[in-house]
């Protein structure tokens, strides 16, 4: 069995050069191809390492060598030219001596009007400083407003589309579609719906009663806040790439489908629906494969994540743990999980103490035995690696529900 | 003359090029304060930290470019144009000094000096000297794709089109640059982070 590796292309790839229907290729594959996931974390850092290349400043001193020699040829094109100019100096004098008859005519009319209408001088004048006066200001604000156009226009933003309602963009309805700017939010009312364009890695459905504000738009990351309310998101970019914000945590893209949402409290639920998401908080970090879910709140960050199919007995002695600081309720989680939720113990054991982890240890241990040479005085310590080790190997059973045995084969054969 | 418009970010104003065509010298003054320093940082880096060979070519694009600007017709983007000859005249003078140069001289890497201000932090400064010297470092033929894609954010088209390559071969060559860049500084991945939340 052979497939296509994408080495070539993931520069283009990280660089969103590639179309719609080859990123999604790609995002597909480095998410399957260990190999070509290592390959692109490279291509990566260098991406973001290229980014930090900073501009030089030029000396001052070129423009004087510029102007110099530009002095020194168009002397010698003034040379070149002076005999078209002798042959032009009667033209020029017969010019100058229309011009002096008009002045005559222009002199004339003036006093004419002086003495036909003796204030009009004075009232012409003023009306003349007004005039100028006006024109100043008027060229003032088109200015002011051509660059404020121009700033608007040039702002990076995504294409929002209307799906019912009216969604509004900086207070102001939106039409069919509308264009999010950087700095600016998008309202939803009780009875409006619209979708986002993340640049050209996915699309964000956005549900009534929202408020979602894009902070950022560039190669290396896209950035969305959501203050409150429900939104879908459908990703195929690499990794960490698309990053939503909220209230509690920062919920970070590793090539997904998921549904967030806030409310006025600043607690959240995240709902990961294919893929993987990331919820950041300070030094807090959970891991969140599709089919589970994790709820955070302001001041805690994210709590411990769970699959949906848990028992609501779990599900609550977990939420008591994480955010009441209940330590009773340890023993319910540990006695009511199953094989599966060796994603919630593995999460617990770097969030209790000493002495409960290795109670969390000895559960986790008896669901699914460690791999060789992690050991039970390494996870009691914390020993990064044997954690990573762990979780590399448990891995496997919180995405096995969603995929199929052909591809679990796949996975095997080329990992 | 019609130079004192406002020139917009992407390119040259069309008026400040018509100007320059006229031989306002006011207009030239304006595109050269535009591209100075990104013309000034191509030719720097491409010869890896040499301010004063980066000075001279700096000189010639502009004196080439005001002395053919009323060849410029407009068909291409004008800063395709100018990229064109900033990178023309670097690989000739590239050329030029290679045949006096001894075997070895040439990958002699000077630390190009680059501005800095106050708002430079610590981690900020680490990395971007590390890939400074980096890309200095680096081939010609992928330093060049690398300048025109990081100072210029040019698309890989943009590129192919003033270096007379294919998007493939752009592709190719800003994969390599990038694989180059992570393996050297790969240990400043925590400095990295750093900057970034910096910045």
């Amino acid at each position: 069995m052979f497939t296509k590796h994408y080495k070539k292309e993931l520069s283009a790839y990280a660089h969103g050069e590639l179309t719609a229907e080859e990123t999604e290729h790609v995002a597909a594959h480095v998410r399957a191809c260990a190999a070509c996931r290592a390959e692109f974390e490279e291509i990566r850092l260098g991406v973001r390492l290229a980014e930090c290349l900073p501009e030089a400043a030029a000396p001052e001193s070129l423009w004087e060598g510029i102007e110099a020699s530009l002095t020194k040829d168009s002397a010698h094109a003034q040379q070149r030219h002076s005999q078209i100019q002798t042959h032009g100096q009667t033209q020029l004098e017969a010019t100058r001596s229309q011009l002096s008859t008009r002045s005559q005519q222009s002199k004339r009319f003036r006093r004419a009007r002086t003495i036909l209408f003796p204030g009009a001088a004075s009232i012409f004048s003023s009306n003349r400083r007004a005039f100028a006066a006006a024109c100043v200001v008027a060229c003032a604000v088109a200015v002011a407003v051509g660059a404020w156009l121009y700033v608007r226009a040039t702002r990076p933003s995504w294409e929002v589309a209307r799906i019912e309602g009216t969604p509004r963009i900086a207070s102001d309805r939106i039409g069919e579609r509308g264009r999010l700017g950087v700095g600016e939010w998008l309202e939803t009312d009780d009875a409006s719906r619209a979708e986002i364009s993340v640049a050209n890695i996915g699309a964000v459905e956005v549900e009534p009663n929202t408020r979602v504000r894009l902070i950022e738009t560039r190669l290396t990351e896209h950035r969305l806040e959501l203050a409150r309310g429900t939104l879908h998101a459908r990703i195929w970019a690499p990794p960490r790439l698309f990053f939503v914000n909220t209230p509690s945590a920062v919920a970070a893209d590793l090539g997904c489908a998921y549904t967030l949402e806030v409310d006025d409290a600043g607690r959240s639920l995240l709902h990961v629906t294919a893929g993987y998401v990331a919820l950041d908080a300070g030094e807090r970090e959970s891991i969140v494969p599709a089919g589970a879910a994790c709820l955070t709140k302001p001041g805690t960050g994210p709590g411990t994540p769970f699959f949906e199919d848990a028992s609501e007995e779990f599900v609550g002695a977990l939420a008591r743990l994480d955010f009441d600081g209940d330590r009773a309720s340890l023993e319910r989680v540990l006695k009511g999980a199953r094989a599966r939720d060796t994603l919630t113990l593995w999460h617990l054991l770097s969030r209790v103490g000493a002495d409960e982890r290795a109670r969390v240890y000895e559960r986790l241990a008896a669901l699914a035995p460690p791999p060789e040479g992690v050991t039970r005085e390494g996870i009691v310590r914390l020993d990064r690696a044997m954690l990573d080790a762990w979780k590399d190997q448990l891995e496997d059973r919180w995405i096995d529900g969603g995929i199929p045995a052909v591809r679990k084969m796949w996975r095997k054969l080329w990992n | 003359m019609e130079s004192g418009v406002l020139m917009s970010e992407g390119g040259a104003c069309e008026s400040v090029i018509e100007a320059c065509k006229t031989g306002d010298r006011e207009a030239f003054r304006k595109l050269f304060e535009k591209y100075k320093d990104r013309v000034f940082s191509v030719a720097l880096y491409f010869f890896g930290g040499d301010e004063a060979t980066a000075s001279d070519v700096t000189q010639q694009v502009f004196l080439k470019l005001f002395t053919r600007i009323a060849q410029f017709n407009g068909e291409a983007e004008f800063t395709t144009w100018l990229y064109r000859l900033t990178t023309n005249a670097c690989v000739d003078e590239h050329r030029k000094r290679r045949r006096f140069l001894q075997f070895g001289d040439e990958t002699q890497v000077l630390e190009p000096r680059v501005r800095s201000s106050n708002e430079d932090t610590l981690a900020r400064a680490e990395v971007a000297g590390a890939v400074k010297r980096a890309v200095s470092a680096l081939k010609p033929k992928l330093r060049v794709v690398m300048l025109l894609k990081y100072f210029e954010e040019m698309s890989y088209e943009e590129i192919g089109a003033v270096l007379n390559l294919s998007k493939g071969t752009v592709a190719s060559r800003l994969n390599r640059g990038h694989k180059i860049l992570a393996r050297k500084l790969g240990h400043l991945r925590a400095e990295l982070v750093r900057a970034e939340q910096e910045s």
